[in-house]
């Protein structure tokens, strides 16, 4: 018997990275799981690779898009019966710059893709969550969600938000058996970190190694986190145990945020 | 296989409540436990309803004491072998007071209970941890270690000097197999609550023990107190191997009351 026998799962991106290390948590404990992304081959590969037979599903589509952010749960529900948890896990940020030089374009991109994916999901997904009065919101979100560094206005202002989004959510439905909660781990070199990590760094004046050496330097342990340091604890706050914690933006950083 | 086979804990205060919570759940995993109590009479009680002697140990001491602290590290060992996951669990108040009325005497028994008996255990366990490179050291803070409430000056001071603590030594053995977190547990409805909270709900202004309870359940998101087997979850997660990178960590499990 596993902790999640009988629950389903959508994790908003999932096919790779951290969202595909909670997916694979969440089978692991005996939940179905729904992934999501753009592309429909890789999707295709990620749900071969997790081999968990039907148990697993993937939906195309773009978390920075309404419909598709609307579409997502609803095919979740057609799939599967039900929707215990959501996990918005799709996020990043593109054309990085200083804010004295950053386009509108960057920041409303950026905003899209991780504050309006996640209001968008998390609101579909309460309309059955409230009703069953049993649900688990987990927002990712960033060690950049308590803190801030130069050249990722963007990616930093937009992971605050959904920090207090998290909040005032997790108020709204404290009793009706629902939690919400952000995770904020620290930077792991995961396969979007290798492909959109040198521009970021670019835009914060160094080079990609560097950007990974200052994330490190900064924490306790000396090193990056890991996806499964990320899944270990999304697997804990989707249990029953879970119950009592809510509201929470729980550091997953090596000891870097100083709160 | 449990996810703490192999492993041997100690816990301050662990014959009931949060402390006996982590003791079960530890068991449950595959650990060895030594529970610390003042009373031998409820540690031998203790001990048989865990299952006896062979994973189950009890060390008797007021947690409040250096010696016993110290000794608890050094029992262990001799009686498993080794420590691999210190929980420094054991706190209170006895006649908290607000401030113009605090007592030396009361002051200074939250200052050893709460704080010097995290720094005792700590040390003492990193002394044993540091050579072996690998370690798990779990303290048990409160919601009131970032916020504050009038009429509990002492327990709001040692429970955020504890977190100062984790914070502080995290860092110094980050870069080693040892992690420090801190459990900030929301109100729970445990024994000691139940003993001391009628007179804490006086020096807090309170008209009653519930109104003390509706108080901290209010500030909540879920409108009710937590539980032993809420907190004994994140200390299985955070003991474990799997933990390794999260460390220097202020862990809320307060149903949704702290606003950081």
């Amino acid at each position: 018997m596993g902790e999640l026998d009988g629950r389903v799962a959508v994790i908003s991106g999932g096919t790779r990275g951290i969202g595909r290390a909670i997916g694979e948590a969440f089978l692991r404990d005996g939940a179905s799981v729904v992934i999501n992304g753009r592309d429909p081959a890789k999707g295709a590969r990620a749900i071969e690779e997790i081999d968990a037979g039907d148990r697993a599903h993937f939906v195309q589509g773009d978390s920075s898009v309404r419909e598709d952010c609307d579409r997502l749960i609803d095919e979740t529900v057609a799939k599967y019966g039900r929707i215990d948890i959501l996990v918005n896990n799709a996020g990043g940020s593109n054309d990085n710059a200083p804010v004295a030089q950053l386009t509108d374009e960057a920041m409303d991109n950026a905003l899209k893709l991780n504050l309006w994916s996640t209001f968008w999901c998390s609101r579909r997904a309460l309309g059955h969550m409230i009703p069953q009065q049993w649900g688990r919101i987990i927002n990712i979100s960033s060690l950049e969600g308590k803190v801030g560094k130069p050249g990722l206005a963007i990616y930093v202002t937009s992971k605050h938000a959904v920090n207090g989004l998290t909040k005032a959510m997790a108020h709204e439905v404290g009793t009706l058996g629902i939690t919400v909660n952000a995770l904020c781990p620290g930077a792991i070199e995961t396969d979007m970190m290798k492909a959109e990590g040198g521009k970021a760094a670019e835009s914060m004046g160094m080079k990609y190694e560097d950007l990974l050496e200052w994330f490190a330097s900064e924490s306790s342990i000396k090193r990056l986190n890991e996806v499964e340091d990320v899944a270990l604890v999304a697997s804990l706050l989707a249990s029953e145990a879970g119950a009592g914690i809510t509201g929470s933006l729980i550091s997953i950083d090596g000891g870097s945020a100083p709160y | 296989m449990g996810k703490l086979e192999g492993k041997v804990a100690a816990i301050t205060g662990g014959t009931r409540s949060i402390g006996r919570g982590m003791a079960d759940a530890f068991l449950a995993e595959g650990a060895k436990v030594v529970v610390n109590g003042r009373d031998p009479e409820k540690g031998a009680a203790a001990v048989a309803e865990m299952g006896g002697p062979d994973r189950v140990a009890f060390f008797a001491g007021d947690a409040s004491k250096q010696a016993t602290v110290e000794g608890l590290v050094d029992f262990t060992v001799d009686h498993f072998g080794q420590l691999d996951i210190m929980c420094l669990n054991s706190g209170g108040v006895i006649n908290t007071a607000p401030v113009f009325m605090m007592t030396d005497e009361e002051w200074n028994l939250e200052i050893d209970w709460n704080l010097n008996h995290v720094f005792w255990g700590m040390r003492k366990a990193l002394q044993h941890m540091m050579p072996r490179d690998t370690g798990r050291i779990l303290v048990t803070s409160s919601v009131e270690g970032k916020a504050g409430k009038a009429g509990l000056p002492g327990y709001n001071t040692t429970k955020h000097a504890v977190n100062g603590l984790v914070k502080a030594a995290s860092k110094e053995v980050g870069t080693t197999g040892i992690t420090i977190n801190s459990l900030l547990p929301g109100l729970i409805e445990t024994d000691i609550v139940r003993a001391t909270g009628p007179d804490s709900a006086v020096a807090m202004g309170l008209e009653s023990y519930q109104a003390m309870l509706d108080l901290f359940t209010k500030e909540s998101a879920i409108k009710k107190c937590n539980t032993v087997e809420q907190v004994a979850a994140v200390a299985v997660m955070l003991a474990s191997d799997a933990a390794r990178n999260i460390t220097g960590c202020m862990f809320p499990i307060d149903g949704g009351t702290l606003p950081y």
